[in-house]
């Protein structure tokens, strides 16, 4: 019986061809990149091997320091803010009137494309027509901020859209797990006296963990490689105020005419991906336990 | 699926509707909130550059420019690139799912070595920063023979969402019953038969879920295009949108045009699409 | 049911997938096959002005393309256009594995310098010779000559002016500004009024960069930010700071749009077509706009005026005559080009062509001699033109001058200037610690 389960013909057909296209187009990209990192190399014209030089230099780079807290930062908040659209999730699967209308308009904005949110929130940023400044003054607060002209603030102005960018990635998910919850086990709670929450932190979010572990992973190593609307609405600036890596690496690779060193950067993000997955992963078990 | 919506039979108390009252509330304003880019987008796109930029984004274009419209289908060439858009989507999005279903069944139903291994290999993949691929990407495909090519495209997408189709596959597979799978195996079904006929269908509405996040994936990238594609004839409509960006001067009621066209035909099947992650519904939900 | 309908539709639609991939391969095969098979000779050609956005430009290429495939039968253009950034990053990638097209355009100087240094582009010294002997103004050749080799045909030439309202001006009482003292006094009026004075895009770097650029050019000298490039001079030169310090007294006073490092250049032209702003330093592509551009209103174009950019008490710069400026993109051949002569050719024939019809046909200044005489264009052309051939001196914009690394650092130190996150002792110094190391290198 065990036998059908462990076909070795059906697992070489089923794995090999996807197996096949990650090692060829993206393995080895990422091996050429740790390859161009150990290079000096403009990208155009001829290639010194500088060994660990841009290593080295990376180490101490304090604008890759700095880059890496913001992407490090974007994390923190992406992870956080899946709390509230799992909330929003719980809400819209617990078969409420209108649930399904409401998820199908959240999910809305995620249809767009970069260029278009990006216009969008540097409009309602605007500090003196933006949508935000008008509301403000019109409760009468005179002195209405900069958002992403203030370099105290524009990272943090900058997340927000690219949180809301993400909401309906992570609820259409998160949805889709939840009324994937066998009703019988719902059932089963509420004749024995359990209440919403209960049943939503007892049973629904337990049975879904596999899926919110996932989310989870996604979310940090998404944000630690994130760059449409950042480079789009700020540019990493003012002044390297919203910077991230891989903003940081795009200027050295295509900028800066730094190609070996903008490889290295890629290189060094790889691994902080890796470090962070690895974590979570540990994390995660160790908290199911 | 009927019998079950049960719904609340509780009886209802005042703090009870009030509450609900409140959370309606809060769900229409978010709702309005999240329709206000749709709003916005078709505002943009009857504006002249003038009115677009140092103007509120509330203001009504004086004198709606219909005209935009037919700049971004003629001028920006929506016409020529939008077929591509369509196919390319179609069938990258289904290659992905079915590669990538192929592989979570493999990774979480059967049982070999190694399994460890292939799992991490594939979420490594996604941990590649984008703009670290191009030269490696161009230089391969360019030995193949594949640049202005619509295969390279197909490959390219197809690869890169691979890693995240899976991940979020595994996560559903991992908490889908296998009882029905098991007695398939009891029965001496073929891994085949069980993959087609038991595995595929029950993850009905989570493949929508992927199908969704990987067409939206698709039908707005570009650099990929942009880096392999020369030809008009291969171009796809976001290239239409960047048509309109230039050095000193873009055109941004016809981006607004542009964008209106190109979010129309994704927001139907969506539309579509995400019905069908409730209908699947649970499929093989077997007791227990 | 519907799960197996499902089931099917997905299985109907991979098989579709995979004929549809199928048929357009082969019949992609077949159309390369085509191009050998026709005996033409294909020249790809790039440019980086699509339809939508730069119409003009694009239609002016259309029509000399044609043009040139009329005359030689035996060779056909396929083009390839790219908006500005996505060309910058294709140009970078085909570079990497030598693949750069027959002909393409190039921005001038450090942006230039490492594809010709680095042997993708082709010296056209031969060329420039043969077909363009004192036809180009002076300056811009040379912006594309790297150890005595010319590698790009140049193709526009812009130089900067403070454009302004001048119907703000009138109701206000104000004059052209002689002085950059008149200057801030004209801020300090329109400041007292609730109008805006100037509307800068910073969080570009280069838009900002202008007003930097020019106080340098008034306090300095119009050589020193040149010299500063060649190592002559430090960017720590007390002229130079003070530049940065007049830059910020401007921030401080209130002389630019609120919000500016956040603002695109778009962004912030924006608040001068509105009228909401009163001037806007900007260079001469932006001529169209306040003159024949179908899409600007009428009554708005013909309140625009514009003035140079005024001398500043006790400076070395005491021409007002010197302008900041310079070539933009030229025509380059690729060094692996394998119809190099047949490429010469064309790009030598799209250059002059160009040269010959970009004003009236487009609006565009061409980096080629202009003959005025009976030339039908607005009046505003007409003075500009005149101006460049009076010119003393034209510093070509910093950035453009310095490596893509340095120009690089300029923008984002340009942006944290007009953001006051630096002083103008910070700017000078972060400036000389990347030009030094670049100096060792």
């Amino acid at each position: 019986m065990k036998n059908v389960m462990s076909n070795k013909t059906a697992i070489i057909l089923y794995v090999l061809p996807s197996l096949l296209l990650v090692l060829f187009l993206i393995y080895i990209p990422i091996a050429l990149t740790g390859y161009y990192g150990l290079m000096d190399w403009s990208g155009v014209g001829q290639m010194k091997f500088i060994g660990l030089e841009n290593y080295k230099k990376l180490i101490h780079d304090k604008l890759f320091w700095e880059s890496t807290w913001h992407s490090v930062l974007l994390a923190l908040f992406s992870v956080l803010s899946l709390i509230g659209y799992l909330i929003v999730s719980l809400i819209l699967a617990s078969k409420i009137k209108g649930g399904n209308l409401f998820r199908k308009i959240y999910i809305i904005p995620m249809l767009m494309s970069s260029v278009a949110i990006a216009q969008l929130w540097i409009k309602i940023f605007d500090p003196m027509n933006g949508l935000i400044n008008s509301l403000l003054s019109m409760f009468g607060i005179k002195e209405t901020p900069l958002w992403l002209a203030d370099p105290d603030m524009a990272l943090y102005s900058v997340f927000i859209p690219i949180v809301w960018q993400y909401a309906g990635f992570y609820i259409i998910i998160m949805y889709a797990a939840l009324i994937n919850v066998p009703q019988e086990l719902i059932e089963a709670a509420r004749i024995d006296g359990a209440n919403a929450f209960q049943i939503a932190y007892k049973i629904k979010v337990p049975l879904i963990s596999g899926v919110l572990k996932v989310l989870v992973i996604l979310a940090v190593v998404g944000s630690l490689k994130y760059f449409d609307l950042i480079y789009v609405m700020t540019g990493g600036g003012p002044g390297h105020a919203t910077e991230v890596i891989a903003s940081y690496m795009y200027k050295e690779a295509f900028g800066k005419f730094n190609f070996g060193y903008g490889s290295a950067i890629g290189f060094g993000l790889l691994i902080l991906s890796m470090g962070a997955t690895w974590m979570i992963q540990k994390m995660l078990r160790v908290n199911q336990e | 699926m009927k019998e079950k919506k049960i719904l609340d039979s509780k009886p209802r108390s005042p703090l009870r509707q009030i509450a609900m009252g409140i959370l309606y509330f809060i769900l229409v304003v978010v709702a309005l909130l999240q329709l206000y880019p749709l709003v916005w987008l078709f505002l943009l796109s009857l504006k002249t550059n003038q009115e677009v930029f140092g103007m509120s984004p509330f203001a009504l274009p004086k004198s709606p420019r219909w005209e935009n419209y037919i700049n971004a289908w003629f001028d920006g060439g929506i016409n020529q690139y939008f077929f591509n858009s369509v196919w390319y989507t179609i069938v990258a999005v289904v290659l992905t799912l079915i590669l990538a279903s192929f592989v979570t069944f493999a990774l979480t139903r059967m049982e070999w070595k190694f399994k460890g291994v292939v799992l991490a290999l594939f979420m490594i993949a996604y941990m590649i920063p984008l703009h670290s691929t191009l030269i490696p990407l161009f230089n391969i495909y360019n030995k193949m023979n594949l640049i202005d090519n619509p295969v390279s495209i197909i490959l390219s997408y197809t690869t890169f969402n691979l890693p995240i189709t899976i991940m979020i596959l595994l996560g559903f597979y991992q908490s889908l019953p296998r009882e029905i799978e098991e007695a398939a195996v009891m029965d001496g079904c073929s891994v085949h038969r069980i993959f087609f006929r038991i595995t595929l269908p029950m993850t009905a509405p989570v493949l929508a879920t992927t199908a969704i996040i990987n067409m939206i994936y698709n039908w707005n990238e570009f650099v990929f295009v942009n880096t392999f594609i020369s030809s008009e004839k291969w171009k796809t409509i976001t290239v239409g949108v960047n048509n309109f960006v230039g050095q000193y001067l873009t055109d941004w009621g016809a981006i607004g045009a542009t964008l209106v066209i190109s979010i129309l035909p994704i927001l139907i099947v969506y539309l579509f699409l995400s019905d069908r992650i409730i209908e699947g519904l649970v499929a093989g939900s077997v007791k227990g | 049911m519907k799960k197996k309908a499902f089931t099917w539709l997905v299985l109907l639609m991979l098989m579709a997938g995979i004929v549809l991939s199928g048929c357009s391969s082969s019949s992609s095969d077949s159309a390369s096959e085509g191009k050998s098979g026709d005996g033409k000779i294909h020249l790809k050609f790039m440019h980086d002005w699509p339809k939508g956005s730069s119409t003009a430009y694009y239609n002016l290429v259309e029509e000399i393309i044609k043009d040139y495939e009329a005359k030689h039968p035996n060779v056909q253009i396929d083009v390839e256009v790219l908006n500005p950034d996505q060309y910058r990053d294709k140009l970078k990638v085909l570079a990497a594995s030598n693949e750069l097209p027959d002909v393409g355009l190039t921005w001038s100087n450090g942006f230039a310098e490492p594809y010709a240094t680095g042997g993708q582009f082709a010296p056209l010294n031969d060329i420039i010779e043969k077909e363009f002997k004192d036809q180009f103004v002076p300056g811009t050749v040379e912006a594309y000559t790297f150890n005595g080799k010319s590698y790009a045909l140049p193709m526009e030439m812009n130089i900067t002016y403070i454009f302004y309202n001048k119907e703000i001006f009138k109701k206000y009482g104000l004059q052209e500004p002689k002085t950059f003292e008149d200057l801030k006094n004209i801020g300090k009026t329109l400041i007292k009024h609730g109008v805006i004075p100037a509307t800068v895009g910073s969080k570009d770097g280069w838009p900002a960069s202008m007003w930097f650029m020019y106080l340098a050019d008034r306090i300095g000298g119009p050589t020193i930010l040149t010299d500063v490039i060649q190592g002559k001079v430090k960017m720590s030169d007390p002229a130079i700071v003070k530049a940065a310090k007049e830059v910020q007294n401007l921030v401080d006073m209130g002389f630019f749009v609120k919000g500016n490092t956040a603002f695109s250049n778009d962004d912030a032209k924006g608040y001068f077509l509105n009228e909401k702003a009163a001037m806007f330093l900007t260079a001469t592509w932006e001529l169209p706009n306040f003159t024949t551009s179908p899409d600007v209103p009428q009554e708005f174009k013909e309140k625009v005026g514009y003035f140079k950019f005024p001398l500043y008490e006790g400076g070395k710069g005491t021409d007002i005559n010197s302008y900041v400026g310079g070539p933009g993109l030229g025509a380059f051949v690729a060094e692996n080009s394998k119809h190099k002569e047949q490429a010469k050719d064309f790009a030598a024939y799209l250059v002059k062509e160009w040269g010959k019809r970009s004003v009236e046909g487009a609006g565009i200044l061409p980096a080629m001699k202009v003959d005025t005489e009976g030339l039908d264009v607005p009046q505003m052309y007409l003075d500009v033109l005149n101006d460049i051939n009076n010119a003393t001196n034209i510093t070509t914009w910093f950035d453009t001058q310095a490596s893509p690394n340095v120009s690089e650092l300029h923008h984002d130190l340009m942006t944290a200037l007009f953001g006051k996150q630096i002083t103008p002792e910070e700017f000078a110094k972060q400036h000389d610690d990347a030009l030094a190391e670049e100096a060792n290198k």
